[in-house]
């Protein structure tokens, strides 16, 4: 999919969730705004409750926001209802997903971890393969393309999770707290991956975290409390 | 593991029946005869008790498409090795007639007339041992292979003579008793009739009994003609060699056949319910993983594939260990275990449909994880 520089990677407008009905009803996002660009990486913070997962499900499109609109690369893909019969292809094409554990198949090699998202879009097993390997070369973890998952390190399959992520190039990356477990050092490490990956493949990634040791690095922060988000303006310092 | 100990279990079971059906064969096959003549109205010689008088067989050789005919007499007893007992089917046999011992694998056949014994290798005898039978010993001289009774005893082979006095011959004791008790009858013990006590005690002294006549048939002699001959002229029971393996195979062994079957049903359902147990375990501990791939666009037909491949995997698993420790305690039993290929290929798919079968609790499972789990804490 050809990403136009001038548009943003995903733009929300207005988002809001509603739990419940009537007098138990509650309102988990209350009018979210959020615009983030192509080979942007940028933080979403906030205190537990505050809507953080909500967010990441509705843009995850796991759950259906109540109200608003969302686009990603200028399609709609939201807006007061679904635009789109295949939520399943959306997330398998258009959003990649990087967790706080890398949950990766463990019968399956590291090589064939990453070539089964191309695989699940219908691609040929060849393509997806040299698509994978080309994939892990790129995160310095080529050299354990065929190395069973429970032979990798801790850091070297967070890379193979990224790799994932990065399969089906998708526009957007949704990284949902992706170094609670690490060290320092390595916690930096990933997030230098991750903008390294934003630029050279164009995607825009949003970090969810609490993670103190990265908030700094963000150039952009998205602050969400009660349901709402406030844009800050992020250190930037180099990770 | 264990559930390959579990498949090793269940191959082992129909290892031990088709080694039961085998030993039925061997001991058919192993007699050299083509028609068996037992008392009238038994199953004999092996399935039932069977006496005949042992002057039987020269008028069964006269009959058309006999070539040979040999007495035999069976008898299951314990058998004395120094300290220590064997449990044996002594069989006695006329050298060079039917019933004879095939092939030996060691040492020579019996030459003597009395107290030498040809053993199958399972009683772990050696040639030129001595062995106690009754109240004498005898040397064993040979060796055979395979030669085991229906319920799986190894065969000692000795003469005809020597097993009739094992069989029907009374003890010292009882011959005297017996004597006695012929004197004071008065129908044997009459003052006017010299020599008829003595002929009477004679008769009681030695045994003219057996228990199955063999029968070798002639060339191109139809074995079913050949037994209806007996059965209507000599008033005899005749059974071919078909009829035989019906009845150790149909009778003899048919409710160890089902007592077997019965094992193999229960370690089955076993085997499925510990595959079921081991497989939805994985699932539900995978909960999370199972989520991130409905996440990131995983059908239901690739979770289910993939759950399917695990618990086909561990079937493989299952079935390779179970194969192979058959393999390693089959020697060990004391019964003669026969593990057919095509057995184990039957297994292997009955595993594998198992296996199969059990994936379905557990693929249900997986398919009701929502993939917004995947999400948050």
């Amino acid at each position: 999919m050809a990403i136009a520089n001038d548009m943003p990677a995903i733009r929300i407008q207005g988002l809001t969730k509603r739990y419940g009905s009537g007098d138990t009803a509650v309102d988990a996002l209350k009018g979210v705004d959020m615009t983030v660009a192509p080979g942007e990486v940028v933080g979403l913070i906030g205190p537990s409750g505050s809507g953080k997962s909500t967010l990441l499900k509705c843009l995850g499109a796991v759950i259906e926001p109540t109200a608003g609109r969302m686009e990603i690369s200028g399609e709609a893909i939201y807006d007061g209802g679904w635009k789109l019969d295949d939520l399943r292809a959306l997330r398998r094409d258009r959003i990649g997903f990087i967790f706080q554990a890398p949950y990766l198949i463990s019968f399956l090699d590291v090589t064939d971890n990453v070539a089964l998202l191309p695989m699940l879009a219908g691609a040929r097993n060849a393509d997806a393969r040299s698509r994978a390997r080309e994939l892990l070369e790129a995160l310095d973890v080529g050299h354990r393309a065929a190395a069973r998952i429970s032979q990798l390190s801790g850091g070297e399959q967070q890379r193979v999770a990224i790799a994932r992520a990065l399969a089906n190039r998708p526009p957007v990356i949704l990284a949902d707290e992706p170094t609670a477990p690490l060290d320092s050092e390595r916690a930096l490490t990933v997030v230098r991956i991750l903008n390294g990956m934003a630029v050279k493949f164009g995607a825009a990634i949003i970090v969810v975290t609490h993670d103190e040791k990265i908030i700094p690095t963000f150039r952009r922060l998205y602050h969400i409390r009660d349901g709402r988000t406030q844009e800050e303006a992020g250190e930037g310092r180099a990770p | 593991m264990g559930l390959g100990l579990l498949i090793g279990v269940t191959l082992s079971m129909a290892g031990i029946y088709r080694g039961m059906v085998e030993d039925a064969t061997v001991l058919i096959d192993g007699s050299g005869a083509d028609i068996w003549v037992v008392q009238q109205g038994t199953l004999g010689p092996y399935a039932e008790p069977s006496s005949l008088r042992d002057d039987v067989v020269r008028s069964i050789a006269g009959l058309p498409g006999v070539a040979a005919a040999g007495n035999a007499a069976y008898l299951t007893m314990q058998v004395g090795r120094g300290s220590t007992e064997s449990r044996v089917l002594l069989v006695g046999f006329e050298p060079g007639r039917p019933g004879e011992p095939g092939h030996l694998i060691a040492g020579r056949p019996v030459t003597r007339g009395h107290y030498e014994a040809v053993a199958d290798e399972k009683t772990g005898m050696r040639v030129g041992e001595r062995v106690r039978i009754r109240r004498h010993d005898y040397e064993v001289v040979g060796l055979t292979r395979r030669m085991v009774s229906a319920s799986g005893d190894p065969m000692l082979f000795v003469p005809l003579k020597d097993a009739q006095e094992v069989q029907f011959l009374k003890d010292n004791d009882a011959l005297v008793n017996e004597r006695e008790r012929t004197a004071a009858n008065p129908a044997f013990n009459r003052p006017g009739v010299p020599g008829l006590l003595e002929a009477v005690q004679a008769s009681q002294a030695q045994s003219r009994q057996v228990n199955s006549v063999l029968v070798r048939l002639a060339e191109g002699a139809d074995a079913d003609a050949v037994a209806e001959n007996i059965r209507r002229w000599k008033r005899l029971q005749a059974y071919t060699k078909a009829q035989m393996e019906e009845i150790l195979v149909a009778k003899l062994i048919a409710t160890s056949a089902r007592q077997i079957g019965m094992f193999l049903v229960i370690l089955s359902v076993v085997s499925a319910a510990i595959v079921a147990f081991i497989i939805y375990t994985l699932t539900v501990n995978k909960v999370r993983e199972i989520a991130v791939l409905k996440l990131i666009g995983a059908t239901d037909a690739t979770i289910g594939g993939m759950i399917l491949q695990q618990a086909l995997g561990l079937g493989l698993i299952g079935f390779t260990v179970g194969r192979i420790v058959a393999g390693l305690w089959a020697p060990v039993f004391p019964k003669y275990v026969l593990l057919l290929p095509g057995d184990a290929a039957r297994g292997f798919a009955a595993v594998m449909a198992i296996c199969a079968l059990a994936s379905i609790v557990a693929i249900r499972a997986a398919l009701r994880v929502d993939p917004a789990e995947a999400i948050g804490g």
